[in-house]
């Protein structure tokens, strides 16, 4: 019966949450389409849907009607597989994500090592996209992915590891139960810059600009992209966008207090209406950081391959490295106590 | 399924198409199937060699670049692609992304406007050559008129000087302006390019307001210009130019000082001023290299030895340079836009020239500076009422023989970056 209640809990989940992704993508395909053409003084959509509202929701449905093309030189099984491989990666490591208190799918002791695991994942679907595909730019494009996210993997994860450290879990509800004690992560975490190091190698990972250059369209046309066509081309969008609604609620959680009210009282509130302030603050906290990462894409050009990997490997993971330390010796001199004792 | 004859059967046009490539083939003693696509079945064997043609080497050049060593891979750029401007295609040959070699491919915009010219009378020349560089129309017709005035042996008056001034530094501001914008977008930055193009609009649409077109003016004729200027024209004039420098300095905010922005193009594409002489550059990619030359200053046409301007130049000689080259001119451009209105006499704007110009025998030659550098024309008049002979030196068609030189050893990312510095017009290019 405990089996039974717990498959059901997790296939109801799993489907909540993939059903989830589609309008997640749709309300931020419509917000940067939005946001950029108001940065760029222009109007945007407007003709769905009062203001354009449902421009995007069109698009999505769109690409189902497009005719699903692919390439007569083209590695079948694995060019078919990739798209779902980014986006499964993407999908289930929402799993985790805790949206508001009670309301997360899966309350692991390990999440932040699950969640990390699962959305490395996405690399391979991109790789073998770019392999499939018999197309330079695709091959171009799948290995500058492979190369920049397994780079900026590392001080990624270190940067995180020092949240690890300060709160002494590595499950995301009881990182978030202990900034309710201490205050957010990220005040902490100021004088080691562990939060600009995770939001940078968080857009690098996500291929988000400034280094998009995965799919640099004046370069390789659309990288790993470029041979797929109709809903797997879909695929791909919705990953892209769903992987930066997740980058943006992990940011939250890991060091804003996920949930959490910005003043202490009251922080959280019990029962249902628990859950609908919890869910308020974690959208607009996690929604907030998706439009800095829509306004970074309509200032900055792109940076360039070579000095990408400079930066992570000669900025970014020395300063994760010292991120480490320091915030081990901010534990030891504030005498920190990990959530619910040692 | 029924079966049927294969003699009544209607042939597949795909077939055909197979069947013409055997032909083919077999006439030039090369695999069917051609290059691009590996022979055998094997997957991926070859797949560095697709682009190559399937027909021997025609110029030592082409061995040249269709020659791959081990490791590297022919890497196609156009003529369809994103960002190359307009449609040119380049030919990389890369290691890795790292460019070794790289061949220009041009003629896909060839409209054979040279030989149109030279069958049309003297006044319609001038509406035939809009289209080349079509992001500098104005000084495309410019050229041949001066050459046409010299052999035709007339002046046009001092007003329509004046309004030709004008035109042409307008026309050279939008133009300027549009660089840094594609420059910005062959990068990856989305919005400089729409700042760029409302300069454009509202220029174009002063320019509309004087000659009628937005894009292909026809304004110019031999002997002065099609109409003249109001009031109300210098009215709106100085409108836009109160509120000119906003787009480019809101693009200047964007780029001049970004740091990715410099790290991409500093250093970057960078040629020596001998080199750029010996390689026949002109223009602001020229001066962007420290050379002073200007053909305004050097062979002063129209009325240009009577206004007062810098030469502006930069030391670098990167990418870098060439953009600041571009910001500089646009505010010399403003800064002669506005002596012109000034020092602007009244009077005619046409000189007395009959409907079909006859010119003596003899030949003439004209050059501007125009947006990208030395325009010039060279005619030859046998007495008929049409060119004997017409041609037209464009800049941006001598400015991309720097690319193969500039390119080996940077990376395909540059490779747009260097190009739209060097700003071609592929209109101009191919003619």
């Amino acid at each position: 019966m405990e089996l039974l209640l717990g498959i059901g809990r997790f296939v109801l989940a799993t489907t909540l949450l993939l059903l989830l992704t589609v309008p997640t993508a749709f309300v931020i395909i419509q917000m940067e389409m939005k946001i950029i053409a108001q940065m760029q003084l222009r109007f945007g959509p407007n003709r769905i849907g009062p203001r354009g509202i449902f421009q995007s929701t069109i698009h999505g449905f769109k690409v189902l009607a497009k005719e699903d093309a692919t390439p007569d030189q083209a590695d079948r099984p694995t060019f078919t597989m990739a798209p779902w491989m980014v986006y499964m990666a993407a999908a289930m490591s929402m799993l985790v994500i805790p949206f508001a208190p009670g309301f997360v799918a899966v309350d692991s002791s390990i999440s932040v090592v699950y969640f990390f695991a699962v959305l490395g994942l996405s690399v391979v679907g991109l790789l073998v996209a770019g392999w499939a595909s018999y197309n330079k730019y695709s091959l171009l494009g799948g290995l500058r992915s492979a190369a920049q996210m397994v780079s900026y993997e590392i001080p990624l994860t270190l940067s995180v590891v020092g949240v690890v450290i300060l709160t002494g879990s590595l499950s995301f509800v009881q990182i978030i139960g202990w900034q309710e004690q201490h205050g957010w992560a990220f005040l902490w975490q100021l004088p080691t810059l562990a939060f600009p190091v995770f939001y940078i190698a968080g857009l690098a990972e996500i291929n988000r600009t400034p280094f998009d250059m995965v799919e640099a369209d004046s370069e390789i046309v659309a990288g790993f992209a470029t041979e797929y066509s109709g809903m797997r081309f879909g695929f791909f969008f919705f990953a892209e966008y769903v992987a930066l609604f997740i980058m943006s609620a992990i940011m939250t959680t890991l060091f804003f207090g996920g949930w959490l009210a910005p003043w202490p009282f009251p922080a959280q509130l019990d029962g249902f209406w628990g859950i609908v302030y919890g869910l308020f603050w974690f959208f607009l906290k996690s929604y907030f950081f998706v439009f800095v990462a829509v306004w970074l894409r309509a200032t900055l050009p792109r940076a360039r391959v070579d000095q990408l990997m400079n930066m992570a490997w000669k900025v970014l993971l020395p300063l994760a490295l010292v991120n480490l330390f320091v915030t081990a010796a901010i534990v030891l001199i504030f005498n920190l106590q990990p959530v619910g004792g040692a | 399924m029924t079966k049927t004859d294969p003699e009544t059967r209607i042939p597949d046009p795909i077939e055909l198409d197979r069947a013409e490539e055997e032909r083919l083939a077999a006439a030039f003693g090369t695999a069917p199937g051609g290059g691009s696509r590996p022979a055998g079945g094997a997957e991926y064997a070859g797949f560095e060699q697709v682009g190559v043609p399937d027909r021997p080497p025609q110029t030592e050049r082409e061995a040249e670049v269709y020659a791959l060593e081990e490791g590297e891979m022919l890497f196609n750029m156009g003529p369809q692609h994103p960002s190359t401007h307009g449609v040119m295609r380049l030919v990389v040959k890369v290691r890795g992304e790292v460019v070794t070699d790289l061949d220009p491919v041009l003629g896909y915009l060839h409209r054979g406007i040279e030989k149109l010219c030279e069958n049309a009378t003297y006044t319609t020349v001038l509406t035939y050559v809009d289209p080349m560089d079509y992001m500098s129309s104005m000084h495309n017709e410019h050229a041949p008129a001066i050459a046409f005035e010299k052999l035709y042996g007339i002046r046009p008056p001092k007003r329509a000087e004046y309004i030709r001034a004008l035109v042409m530094e307008l026309n050279r501001v939008f133009s300027h302006a549009l660089m840094i914008g594609f420059l910005a977008l062959d990068m990856g930055g989305l919005t400089p390019i729409l700042y760029s193009f409302i300069n454009r609009d509202e220029t174009v649409e002063l320019l509309a307001a004087i000659s009628g077109q937005r894009m292909l003016f026809n304004f110019l004729r031999v002997g002065g210009v099609n109409w003249d200027v109001n009031d109300e024209f210098i009215n709106r004039l100085s409108a836009w130019r109160s509120n000119v420098g906003r787009s480019v300095s809101d693009n200047e905010a964007l780029l001049t000082e970004n740091p990715i922005f410099k790290r991409r193009t500093r250093g970057m594409g960078v040629i020596s001023g001998e080199r750029a002489i010996a390689l026949g550059v002109s223009g602001p990619n020229l001066r962007a290299s420290g050379v002073p030359f200007d053909v305004r200053k050097a062979h002063p046409y129209s009325i240009y030895d009577e206004l007062e301007f810098d030469v502006v130049t930069q030391q670098a000689g990167d990418v870098y340079a060439r953009y600041l080259q571009r910001i500089a001119e646009i505010k010399q451009s403003l800064h002669l836009i506005d002596q012109i209105v000034q020092k602007m006499p009244h009077g005619p704007v046409q000189a007395q020239v009959p409907g079909i110009i006859r010119p003596r025998p003899g030949r003439a030659f004209g050059a501007v500076e125009s947006p990208r550098g030395f325009y010039s024309t060279y005619a030859i008049s046998d007495g008929g009422p049409t060119p004997y002979r017409f041609r037209m030196r464009d800049p941006s068609f001598i400015t991309l023989q720097v690319m193969p030189v500039l390119m080996p050893g940077h990376l395909i990312a540059d490779t747009m970056a260097v190009m739209a510095s060097l700003d071609p017009i592929m209109g101009g290019v191919d003619k």
